[in-house]
């Protein structure tokens, strides 16, 4: 009984750190058996590396890998910092003012609907593809999530809490500045997390369809230069930034909310 | 006793809710007196009413009829001597222990250095001295609810209103709170009108115990408690008194 | 009686008092509407913007109107490209829920599945779904299959995450009460997982549809014959922003429909949960 337990506890050992090592090693098999079989369609990981490593080496429209990751995420945090104050003070007041969510809520509710990237046209026909319409088109798809969290984060706060600011004696601006959005704080933090996945894609689209920096360039760029490699190592870049942006976020969060477990 | 000063009248209250599907009145002609110090029960067995009482007592919620006479003078809204400790605690989780003891004096306007000296005097008559920094999270629920009684009595309130405070607490815990209350009141003596839904804590605390009816709540009985504290739940005469009250009481839960 | 009769009076005005203040949000809402539309159309009027930059709310409404019926100069009359991209936009996104949502149940009850798929999903989530456009289109083209495979990814990841967060947030205690009563473990999961991970597995849907709507304009304006996000990019090219605004805003319209049918087909299927 006791040696049958312990083979169990050894089977089970062997799946719980076996399957995962599986899995990646399937991912690998499949890539380069994938690669192999049609290199035309997907080049494979030595391929992939060897190319990663010529960006720094030869560098594209004048500059390395580092040089157009910087030019996308230098596009996002401008955008990230304009939305951040905008977003939060507008679903602060919408959340807040019964007046003003009557009055600006409806202008909000039917522009928010339209995806960000569907500005990208309209954006393009006014401005170009210089730097700003680009700021801009990463403000509008961060703007719209950190107003809906914010908003929906003030007008959620428990009656109790505002009764407690009413009976210590707090006018308004002391109830909204000491209670209300300190309790909406945690909301207003989701918006500021899908704000930061949102102006990452949207920076993305708006390079794609046109830039002479930043990843999404060099996406495009090796597409329409059948440069697969290219693309794959722009991809990876892009996923590993975002996956880095995520958990320094969840770093951030832990922060400035200590008491949000 | 001594009853010189009436600190607040109520006069024949009533509150009436109107909503999609009609009315209803939780309060009807509530008519009560609350004298300076005395620590005054409210006794209610329904599930409606005396939060809503408390409500309109303190100023957060409007009556519909009848009228607050305060130190003399009819009152209307907010009475900025009266503090409440809440039934559902209220603490604010995103300020630590003494933040939230200090906010009323914050909202008044004081300086930071007066307003910590303030709230680490309450804190420490609650017995919480050592937690000032805590988050409400990182406390029992008993802990928690001192820091309500401290954070009302940090603003120095003339009248001080409890909302089942000690509603959610176990049974051990809730002897222990009861007892510790009653000390914070010997040393700082406030009018208290303290509400709670159990029989025996009524008797235990209370001067006086208005008994309220189920809903529509009324004032059904006022009873005169002159035992000696500290009280002996277990003697002759407070078992007397808990019985005699206790088959007044309507059926409710 | 005559103090019901009071209250009744009472009600009543209560009643008109409601319907005022009701009546006074509307008001306020369209005059919030009416305002920007009114400035704009001055603006355009009045010549401080260049209508071929930016046309008035009026030709924009003309615009639309021959839309309906008109081809040029995308090549589809309205509802072509609206059916068009509806069509992409619901395959990938019903693929999404038909595979993740089990996946994720899956992933968030048997431990070993998790182990196993966890990598191999970690590995694909951090990638936004308009990055795999290009390997897409290289590998199948630019037909709806490739276009579907791209809304697939971006539906696929809140389906996963949400079923799996909320079917491990079933409560400890129902799980016991069911072992004690000798539910086999598969039973559970169906009986007692799956009801209770519902709530966020809407959730989950409702991001997904979000995402589907989104990228599906990105899908389209980089590669398709029709389609919403194909006009759009048409009346970019041959610079008609009254074309690209009727676009912007029929996506918008379509994506709100969208979400409000999801809402309501959420009422029906949790109306199990009390405090909605």
């Amino acid at each position: 009984m006791e040696q049958m337990n312990g083979k169990q506890k050894a089977i089970r050992n062997v799946l719980y750190w076996g399957l995962p090592v599986a899995a990646v090693a399937l991912i690998a098999v499949g890539w380069i058996a994938f690669s192999s079989a049609h290199p035309e369609l997907m080049p494979s990981p030595a391929t992939v590396w060897s190319r990663f490593i010529k960006t720094f080496t030869k560098p594209i429209a004048k500059t390395t890998l580092l040089g157009h990751a910087w030019a996308s995420l230098k596009r996002v945090l401008l955008a990230l910092l304009v939305a951040w104050a905008f977003g939060i003070s507008f679903g602060i007041l919408i959340g807040w003012n019964k007046n003003a969510r009557a009055f600006f809520g409806s202008i909000f509710e039917v522009i928010r609907p339209i995806p960000p990237i569907a500005w990208i046209p309209i954006i393009i026909m006014w401005f170009g593809i210089g730097e700003f319409p680009k700021i801009l088109l990463v403000f509008i798809g961060t703007f719209v999530p950190l107003v809906i969290n914010t908003s929906a984060g003030i007008e959620m706060v428990d009656k109790i809490n505002i009764q407690v600011g009413q009976i210590f004696g707090g006018n308004d601006r002391q109830i909204l500045q000491d209670i209300v959005i300190p309790t909406a704080l945690p909301s207003i933090f989701a918006g500021i997390r899908t704000s930061v996945s949102s102006g990452w894609t949207t920076v993305l689209a708006a390079e794609m369809l046109g830039a002479n920096a930043g990843l999404g360039s060099l996406v495009t760029r090796g597409w329409q230069g059948s440069d697969l490699s290219l693309v794959m190592v722009s991809v990876i870049a892009i996923a590993v930034i975002g996956a880095l942006l995520s958990v320094l976020l969840q770093k951030l969060e832990k922060v400035v909310c200590p008491w949000n477990d | 006793m001594e009853r010189l000063n009436k600190r607040m009248e109520v006069k024949a209250v009533t509150k009436t809710f109107f909503g999609k599907k009609g009315y209803f009145t939780a309060i009807e002609d509530v008519s009560l007196d609350v004298y300076d110090g005395e620590f005054l029960v409210i006794l209610g067995p329904g599930r409606c009413g005396k939060t809503v009482l408390l409500n309109i007592l303190s100023g957060l919620e409007e009556q519909t009829g009848g009228s607050i006479i305060y130190n003399g003078t009819e009152w209307k809204g907010l009475n900025p001597e009266i503090g409440m400790v809440f039934q559902k605690l209220a603490l604010m989780p995103f300020k630590t222990v003494i933040e939230n003891v200090e906010l009323g004096l914050k909202f008044g306007g004081m300086e930071k250095e007066e307003r910590r000296k303030i709230a680490r005097y309450h804190i420490e008559l609650v017995g919480l001295k050592g937690f000032e920094d805590y988050y409400p999270k990182q406390l029992s629920g008993g802990m928690q609810q001192r820091v309500g009684i401290a954070r009302a009595y940090a603003t120095d309130p003339k009248l001080l209103i409890m909302d089942e405070p000690f509603g959610k607490l176990d049974a051990q815990t809730r002897y222990q709170m009861q007892e510790d209350l009653l000390k914070i009141w010997e040393k700082e003596k406030r009018t208290v009108i303290f509400v709670t839904n159990n029989i025996e804590e009524a008797c235990y605390l209370g001067d006086r115990i208005i008994l309220l009816s189920d809903c529509p709540a009324r004032v059904k009985e006022v009873y005169e408690v002159d035992l000696p504290r500290p009280r002996d739940m277990v003697s002759e005469r407070f078992l007397r008194l808990r019985t005699v009250i206790s088959d007044n009481t309507d059926l409710s839960i | 009686m005559n103090e019901k009769q009071e209250l009744e009076v009472k009600l009543q005005s209560w009643h008109q008092d409601q319907k005022k203040e009701n009546r006074r949000y509307v008001l306020l809402s369209a005059a919030g509407i009416l305002t920007v539309l009114l400035i704009w159309q001055a603006a355009v009027m009045m010549g401080m913007v260049n209508e071929k930059v930016l046309p008035a709310p009026t030709s924009i409404l003309q615009t639309l109107l021959y839309k309906l019926g008109n081809k040029a100069p995308d090549g589809n009359v309205l509802s072509v490209n609206i059916l068009a991209s509806l069509q992409v936009a619901l395959s990938g996104f019903l693929a999404a829920i038909v595979i993740g949502v089990p996946l994720g149940l899956v992933m968030g009850w048997w431990t070993y599945a998790d182990r196993f798929i966890r990598p191999i999903f970690e590995l694909v989530r951090p990638v936004p779904p308009i990055a795999w456009i290009p390997l897409v289109v290289v590998w199948m083209g630019v037909g709806l299959k490739a276009k579907a495979l791209i809304i697939f990814f971006t539906a696929f990841v809140p389906c996963v995450i949400n079923s799996y967060t909320g079917i491990k947030l079933t409560s400890k205690t129902l799980i016991d009460v069911s072992r004690t009563f000798g539910a086999p473990n598969y039973e559970i999961f169906w009986k007692v997982g799956v009801p209770s991970a519902l709530p966020m597995v809407f959730a989950g849907i409702r991001v997904a549809l979000g995402n589907s709507w989104s990228t599906l304009v990105a899908a389209e304006m980089l590669a398709a014959s029709a389609g919403l996000g194909y006009m759009i990019q048409i009346g970019r090219t041959v610079a008609r922003p009254d074309i690209v605004i009727v676009g912007m805003v029929v996506i918008g319209a379509i994506g709100a429909v969208l979400s409000l049918i999801l809402s309501r087909a959420e009422g029906y299927f949790l109306r199990w949960k009390v405090n909605r």
